[in-house]
Parts: C-alpha cells; sequence; structure tokens
C-alpha cells in the first residue's frame, strides 16, 4: 500500500470510529408500568421467571418482537410482554393529597399522567360522611366497601390468561 | 502534509461525518407502522394536538371548552385593574386573562382527591341503579377480564374495581379513581368475552384519560382555587357538594363531551386487542345496543352519541387492526360462567 494511502485510512478510521460509536452505544430505554412485571427467560409466557421488576425501573431495549420486547435490566437480560413496558419514564411519585403547585402547565400534567403507582385502600371519609348526610343506604356504601375489598390475585389472572390464550400467553 | 492530501482528507471526513450522521438519524425515524398511522390521523384531524401522555394509539384530541366555561373568571382583578389603568390594552388582558384560566383549567387534582370524588359517586351509582348484583362467579369473571384490559391500559398503576349492578337496563360507568360498573341488563346483552372486555375497557379509558376530571377541570366551582386537596374539600362541605353535584350530573344526566366518548372507545378497543381480544367487540356491541329495544330507553343511551356514529367512527380506523379476525372471542368461556337460556 503506498504510503500516502495509509496515511489516509489511519486518518479516516479512528474519525469513523468516533462517529459510529455513540450510535452503537444507543439503545432504547423503556420503563415498567407496574410493579411485579416478570422477566423472563424467553420470549414465551410460560418460560422462567428471571426476576420480577418494580413499577418505573428503567430497561434497555435490545430486541423487539411482536409480543415481546428483549430487555437488560439490573444487570439480566430477558423478555418482558411488550404493553407492560412504556416510553414514558413515570414521575416521581406526588404527596399525598397535595397538587404539584399552584400553578399548572403541560409538564405538570404530564408528570400527572404518568404519576407513580398508588394503592389508596378504603373509601375516602370524606366520600362517606359525605354519602351519609346525603341519605346514601347503608347498604350502598357497603356495596363500595365491598367492590374495593375484591381483588384478583396474580396468579389467578395469570391462569385466566393462560386459559383464554390471552396477553403474553396469545398465539 | 501534501496538500491535496489535506484536500482529500477533508472531503472524506465529511463524506463520513455525513454517513455517521445519517446512521444516527435513519434508525430513530426508521419506519414504525404506529407512528405512521398516528401522523396519518393526526393530519386527517382539525384539531391535532399532542398530549403528554404516553400514546400508543393515535389520539383524538376534545374539543375545547365551551365559551362559556373560558369566560368568567374571577380574574379579572389585576388584569382588569391594569386594563382600565392603561398598563395593557384589551387584546393582551384578554390573552392574560385566558392564559390564567388556562393555567387553573389544568391545575391536577392528585390520586387521592380523585378517588375520595370517585368513591362518593361509586355510592352514588349504587343508589341510583339498584344496588349490588349478587352473583359471585359473574363477578369474579367481570374482575378477571376487568383488571386484564386495565393491565394492559394507559394508567395500570392504579387500583380498578369492577361491580354488577342489579337493574334490567343497559348501563355502564366509570367514576374517577378506578370504579367501573356494568348491568346485569348490559350483561344479558353481551355474546362473546371479546365484547364484555371491550365494554370494560371503554369504562377503564374514562378513568385512565381522567375524563370526568377534565370535565371537573373546567368547573366554576373551582375558580380561584389553586389546589383541591381533602383539606380544602374538608372544610369548604359546599365545595365537596357542589363538586359532586357537577360530576354526577355529567355522568348520570348530560353524558360526557362526546369526543371524550368516541377517544374512550379508541382507547377501550386498543386496550382488549392488547390484551389479545379480537378488537371489533366493542363495535359489534355498540351495533346490536342500537338495534336493541332494551338499549333504546336506557340512560346509557342519552348519556352516549348515538350508537351509529359510534360505530361508525370505530369502523373509520378499523384497517389498522390487521388480521383482527384471528384474535379470539371466547363466547364459550363467556356463557359457561354466564349461563342464559338457549345459550351454551
Amino acid at each position: 500500500m503506498p504510503k500516502s494511502l495509509f496515511i489516509r485510512f489511519s486518518m479516516i478510521l479512528p474519525g469513523m470510529l468516533m462517529l459510529l460509536l455513540p450510535h452503537l452505544a444507543t439503545a432504547e430505554t423503556w420503563y415498567v408500568k407496574k410493579s411485579s412485571t416478570k422477566l423472563q427467560a424467553e420470549a414465551s409466557a410460560r418460560s422462567k421467571v428471571l426476576v420480577r421488576l418494580k413499577q418505573g425501573t428503567p430497561v434497555k431495549v435490545k430486541k423487539k418482537s411482536r409480543k415481546f420486547f428483549q430487555v437488560s435490566a439490573g444487570g439480566k437480560t430477558g423478555w418482558i410482554f411488550r404493553f407492560k413496558l412504556s416510553k414514558k419514564a413515570p414521575a416521581q411519585k406526588q404527596g399525598e393529597g397535595d397538587v404539584l403547585g399552584t400553578l399548572g402547565g403541560n409538564q405538570r400534567i404530564a408528570a400527572r399522567e404518568s404519576a407513580s403507582g398508588s394503592s389508596i385502600r378504603g373509601l375516602s371519609p370524606i366520600s362517606e360522611q359525605h354519602a351519609r348526610k346525603k341519605g346514601a343506604t347503608s347498604e350502598s356504601i357497603q356495596a363500595v366497601k365491598d367492590m374495593e375489598d375484591y381483588k384478583v390475585r396474580p396468579e389467578a389472572l395469570d391462569r385466566f390468561l393462560e386459559e383464554g390464550k390471552l396477553g403474553e400467553y396469545s398465539q | 502534509m501534501h496538500k491535496n492530501n489535506l484536500k482529500i482528507f477533508g472531503v472524506s471526513f465529511f463524506c463520513l461525518w455525513v454517513l455517521g450522521l445519517l446512521l444516527w438519524v435513519v434508525p430513530s425515524y426508521s419506519f414504525n407502522l404506529d407512528r405512521f398511522l398516528k401522523d396519518v390521523e393526526k393530519s386527517t384531524q382539525p384539531q391535532p394536538k399532542p398530549r403528554q401522555e404516553e400514546l400508543d394509539i393515535t389520539i383524538e384530541e376534545p374539543k375545547a371548552p365551551p365559551p362559556e366555561a373560558q369566560q368568567n373568571t374571577g380574574n379579572d382583578g389585576l388584569i382588569g385593574l391594569g386594563q382600565s389603568l392603561g398598563i395593557f390594552d384589551k387584546k393582551t388582558s384578554k390573552i392574560l386573562k385566558q392564559s390564567v384560566n388556562t393555567l387553573q383549567a389544568l391545575q391536577p387534582i392528585a390520586y387521592k382527591e380523585e378517588k375520595a370524588i370517585g368513591g362518593r359517586l361509586a355510592v352514588e351509582v349504587f343508589s341510583r341503579f339498584g344496588g349490588a348484583y349478587d352473583d359471585p362467579k359473574l363477578l369474579r369473571y367481570i374482575n378477571l377480564v376487568g383488571q386484564a384490559v386495565a393491565d394492559v391500559s394507559t394508567r395500570p398503576d392504579i387500583d380498578y374495581h369492577f361491580a354488577i349492578l342489579n337493574t334490567a337496563s343497559p348501563n355502564a360507568f366509570a367514576t374517577p379513581g378506578g370504579y367501573v360498573f356494568v348491568s346485569i341488563g348490559l350483561l344479558r346483552m353481551i355474546e362473546n368475552e371479546a365484547q364484555l372486555a371491550g365494554v370494560l375497557a371503554h369504562e377503564v379509558a374514562h378513568i385512565s384519560q381522567k375524563h370526568a376530571l377534565q370535565t371537573l377541570g373546567r368547573s366554576r366551582s373551582l375558580q380561584g382555587i389553586s389546589a383541591l386537596t381533602l383539606t380544602v374539600m374538608d372544610k369548604n362541605p359546599g365545595l365537596f357538594d357542589k363538586l359532586i353535584d357537577e360530576v354526577s350530573n355529567v355522568l348520570f344526566t348530560k353524558g360526557l363531551d362526546k369526543n371524550l366518548e368516541f377517544e374512550a372507545d379508541r382507547y377501550g378497543r386498543e386496550f382488549a386487542y392488547r390484551m389479545g381480544y379480537y378488537p371489533g367487540g366493542l363495535q359489534n356491541f355498540i351495533r346490536k345496543l342500537g338495534k336493541s329495544r332494551e338499549g333504546g330507553n336506557s340512560i346509557f343511551m342519552s348519556t352516549h352519541p348515538s350508537t351509529g356514529e359510534r360505530y361508525n367512527r370505530l369502523k373509520k380506523t378499523w384497517s389498522r387492526y390487521k388480521k383482527a379476525s384471528l384474535y379470539p372471542v371466547l363466547g364459550k368461556r363467556f356463557f359457561s360462567v354466564f349461563k342464559r337460556p338457549g345459550k351454551s
């Protein structure tokens, strides 16, 4: 190889690498929508559960298939049902009983839309007092409490989906 | 270095830079069907306005609040004074007033307050619509289907509660904070699990998209209140009264803005589809409801846009669900739980 050509290539190559490296390093980050989301060994609902991820956990998406995304999180690589992931990062958990400041705005609304998981048990005392004051019957109030107490266990839901070939079990 | 070498180096570096840029940019904007569909639909919509939320499906933006909601105001004080003193001209004052009103309208209501409002309205639903229907097996089934579609909704991180109302009239409701109701009359009209999933997902969509709260956000009762907290509600029983009256009026009498109903239809169909159900379940049920005598006089019909309009809207965007017929409707499972004469 002539010397001049060698010099040219030796200059071009590092430049090329410099330009390509950031691109190669870029991987999409998605977030877990709900706690207890399964990271599984394969792109199959029946495969081994490697770990259950918490809501808001960021995951790096490596590969996408129709139903599952291959992701890495916390040093583990596995597959997650795609609709359990969101492109939006959840906002920080909001203070209870507080709003997001005195002035609104799109950013605040965005934070509200994707606010962190919430689980408030029971009919609020203010709701119950108001209902009683307005003459609602005890049966109606109790019906709401029963409704709130009714829980579907995750295993039961999983079995239900498997039987119906739904969700991650769909074909 | 030779002058020519420098020139070649410069040109080569530029070419590589362009190549690198392309490699960087093109994958980020590679063809994405969802995005393509969004773009196509946005371009056909009269008022495209991006929303700040996770969107895997197209959003049809609700129409602007009615003019009377934008008038009022309670914010005339300093701005009005500024105008009368000549500090602001009329146009500037108007813009400022609108901005202040918009900011107030955008005040977010936190989950705890949302649940307090929704819980109170849930009591109202039981009071007005026959109480709870007693069938533990059917209740379990409704909860399983409802939870399944809620898990793939745009707001899966709150608790959803499902109940059956003991009324023969076909009704379904959602109140803020996660309360979903279907009447036994409506269930009797349903033909399979995919239709049930579509109906429940429509109600879940009202909650996940905070439709009732959007209406409340424009309420005159909230004018001048910067933060609607439980403490504020507790100290102002009159305010809580008004809020409940207003949302009750919307949910049980007037109905939500029809664009919000169309949005809930589209989201509902999408949630059912994400869960693996035949996505045409909701529209088939809507068509059936429109043809039925039972539906005719129900509150469900008076608080929703016409079934024909809803069906046509859904059909317009139906083409995005490729191979829809391959998805299960689960009619057998539905009738094995909800036994009806002549059905098995």
